[in-house]
């Protein structure tokens, strides 16, 4: 499998230079093949201890909290947000800042509410959780439909902007650039589990927050390290001036603000793939250590992108090397971070860099993959459907078959998608996940009251309006499906939906008389004394 | 004995809360009003501080990022220096 991969890269190397392309993408292209062989060997390695349940999901859960931390940030800071929140800097300003802190701020919260009791209750995803003491079925099937479309949100988002990604750095076609990144998302998914996955995230993290480094203190060296001269340079050179350093209009009524505001702060803490990172360490202090790290390097990144933006304004904006006929970046804004790693460490730099853009895309699919194959096997195959009886080994059959399904299903939408805007599927993930994942899993750990009807009827609407609102709102109904006006007037439904799902939860959890109800309620003080304590872990799995 | 036990499980409670809220209050208030005067009083962000090309907002922006992660910091290390013997305690 690994000559294929390379002969195939090789391929493309040969078809590029037959096009007379500049010398930069033999070094990429190196880079690239290196950091595949190392992944490959490393799923290789991993394969062999990823025969049982808890090594496919967990890793055999013996991650310590720095390789954690580094594998979650190798797992959140995705090509998109390294191009796109450097690219719109690049554009706007201060306003890459306003997203740079959304996705940073989600990280308090699942540290000082989740990360500990999530570890303390679950095992191999965050459904164990919320079915722990509620019924397991109608949980499940609501949970993993949650993950599921989180997942399969966010996968085409990376697909599409991978595609095209490397479309522009390597020369390669879309199409084969989709399938080569989802064929290795398969393999490492499929033979290596979690190990290799956390270890695929970890070496992607590493490079991207050096490539970034480099780049941002190659920057700054040319100003001295002078703030001051720096921001002052930038104000001067883009054709915006001193407006760029304040607010520009991206959140212009306080509806959206707030909206947007939730949406951020609470999705991060119900995305399936970074969840199930937590369960990959031995115990909740790792836990709370690993996220500690992870807001480290996700913080110091986005400083070095926002750093990177400002360089670009300053160094690229006026260099015609790097502009197109009608003055904008060749390849677009998001181009910004990958321009000018070649305008302040050549073709060198720039090779890294393209390798680092393309790592990164697969390590995030890889955790997407792995997440997404857990809701399918784990939650909705063993506990749904053969509520806990199946065999381990069937489990593992079909963990395995559905990351192949997935990873194909993937394969297929990025190349559908091929056209679409889909710059709107990453925000409606974030509002699924903060409108049903987060909530289930809030009430489940700490409100005593919360019974299954309440959590069944409330996630299901949360899903379902999040979704609803985004499609009748202004980037699907208008943008996407061309129509005049939007039928509901904002961007972020995340302020409504999320209300939706809290209140009918609320209701019907208050007047819930049901036996079942009753029964569920008078297992909360257990499962509370174990979520805050760990006690009990040991005792219901096996590591 | 299981009194004793009870106690100290409250004790346990307590101080998670303790220390839970008033860092929880540190993420969600400076967050929402950051984002308030972004949607509100734009302007207030535009002045530059002190005799410097930094304006305020970028400022506070960045003073924001390096808060987040002081936050983490100080819950791990206040965990682990109060919140861990508790547990251990219990566990006896």
């Amino acid at each position: 499998m690994n000559k294929l991969i390379l002969s195939i890269l090789l391929f493309s190397n040969l078809s590029l230079a037959s096009d007379g392309n500049s010398g930069e993408n033999h070094i990429s292209i190196i880079m690239f093949i290196l950091f595949v062989s190392v992944t490959l060997f490393i799923t290789y390695w991993a394969s062999k201890k990823s025969s049982t349940a808890d090594g496919f999901y967990t890793a055999g859960g013996n991650i310590s909290g720095l390789q954690n931390g580094l594998a979650i940030s190798g797992d959140f800071m995705s090509a998109a947000s390294f191009l796109g929140i450097s690219g719109l800097v690049y554009l706007t300003g201060f306003d890459g800042l306003i997203y740079s802190i959304g996705f940073l701020i989600g990280w308090p919260i699942i540290l000082l509410l989740i990360a500990e009791p999530l570890r303390n209750l679950g095992k191999y995803s965050f459904a164990d959780v919320v079915s722990f003491r509620l019924n397991q079925r109608p949980i499940r099937i609501l949970a993993a439909c949650g993950s599921l479309s989180t997942v399969i949100l966010y996968l085409i988002a990376q697909m599409v902007g991978a595609g095209k990604l490397i479309e522009i750095l390597f020369g390669l076609p879309y199409y084969s650039a989709v399938i080569i990144v989802g064929g290795l998302m398969i393999l490492y998914v499929t033979f290596g589990g979690m190990l290799a996955t956390t270890w695929v995230q970890i070496i992607k993290a590493i490079l991207l927050l050096f490539g970034a480094t480099v780049i941002a203190v190659l920057v700054l060296f040319q100003f001295n390290f002078d703030l001051n001269l720096f921001f002052n340079e930038a104000t001067s050179i883009h054709k915006k001036g001193i407006t760029i350093l304040s607010p520009g209009g991206l959140i212009s009524d306080p509806i959206s603000a707030v909206s947007l505001g939730l949406a951020l702060m609470f999705g991060t803490a119900g995305l399936p793939h970074i969840l199930m990172r937590f369960f990959t360490v031995p115990n909740a202090i790792q836990a709370r250590k690993s996220v500690a790290y992870a807001t480290g390097f996700i913080g110091y990144f986005y400083l070095l992108t926002f750093i990177i933006g400002f360089g670009a304004i300053i160094l690229i904006s006026n260099n015609p090397t790097y502009l197109d006929t009608s003055n904008t970046l060749i390849g677009g804004n998001n181009m910004a971070a990958i321009h000018l790693a070649d305008a302040v460490g050549g073709e060198i730099l720039l090779g890294f860099i393209s390798a680092v853009a393309f790592a990164t895309i697969l390590a995030v699919v890889s955790g997407l993959t792995l997440a997404g194959a857990s809701a399918i096997s784990h939650d909705l195959y063993a506990n749904a459907f053969l509520k806990g009886k199946q065999s381990e080994k069937n489990e593992m059959f079909v963990s395995k078959l559905a990351t192949i399904l997935l990873g194909v299903l993937t394969i297929y939408l990025g190349i559908i998608f091929q056209n679409q805007n889909v710059a709107f599927m990453v925000g409606l993930a974030f509002a699924i996940a903060a409108s049903a994942n987060f909530p289930l899993l809030l009430l489940s750990i700490y409100w005593k009251k919360l019974t299954t009807r309440g959590a069944v009827i409330g996630g299901s609407l949360g899903l379902f309006s999040a979704i609803t609102f985004v499609v009748l709102g202004p980037v699907v109904w208008v943008d996407v499906l061309g129509n005049p006006n939007p039928i509901f007037p904002y961007k972020y439904p995340a302020l409504f939906s999320m209300t939706i799902t809290f209140i009918t939860i609320w209701i019907l959890c208050t007047f819930d008389r049901s036996e079942n109800g009753y029964k569920e309620i008078n297992k909360f003080d257990s499962q509370y004394f174990r979520s805050q304590t760990g006690i009990g872990i040991d005792a219901n799995t096996s590591h | 004995m299981k009194s004793n036990y009870i106690h100290q499980l409250n004790v346990l409670i307590k101080l998670r809360a303790k220390i839970i809220r008033p860092l929880l209050f540190l993420t969600i208030a400076p967050y929402f009003f950051f984002i308030g005067v972004i949607a509100f009083k734009p302007e207030m962000f535009s002045p530059f501080i002190f005799d410097t090309h930094i304006s305020l907002g970028i400022f506070l922006g960045l003073v924001l990022i390096l808060l987040i992660f002081i936050i983490t910091i100080v819950y791990v290390y206040l965990a682990n220096k109060f919140i861990e013997p508790q547990i251990s305690a219990i566990k006896k």
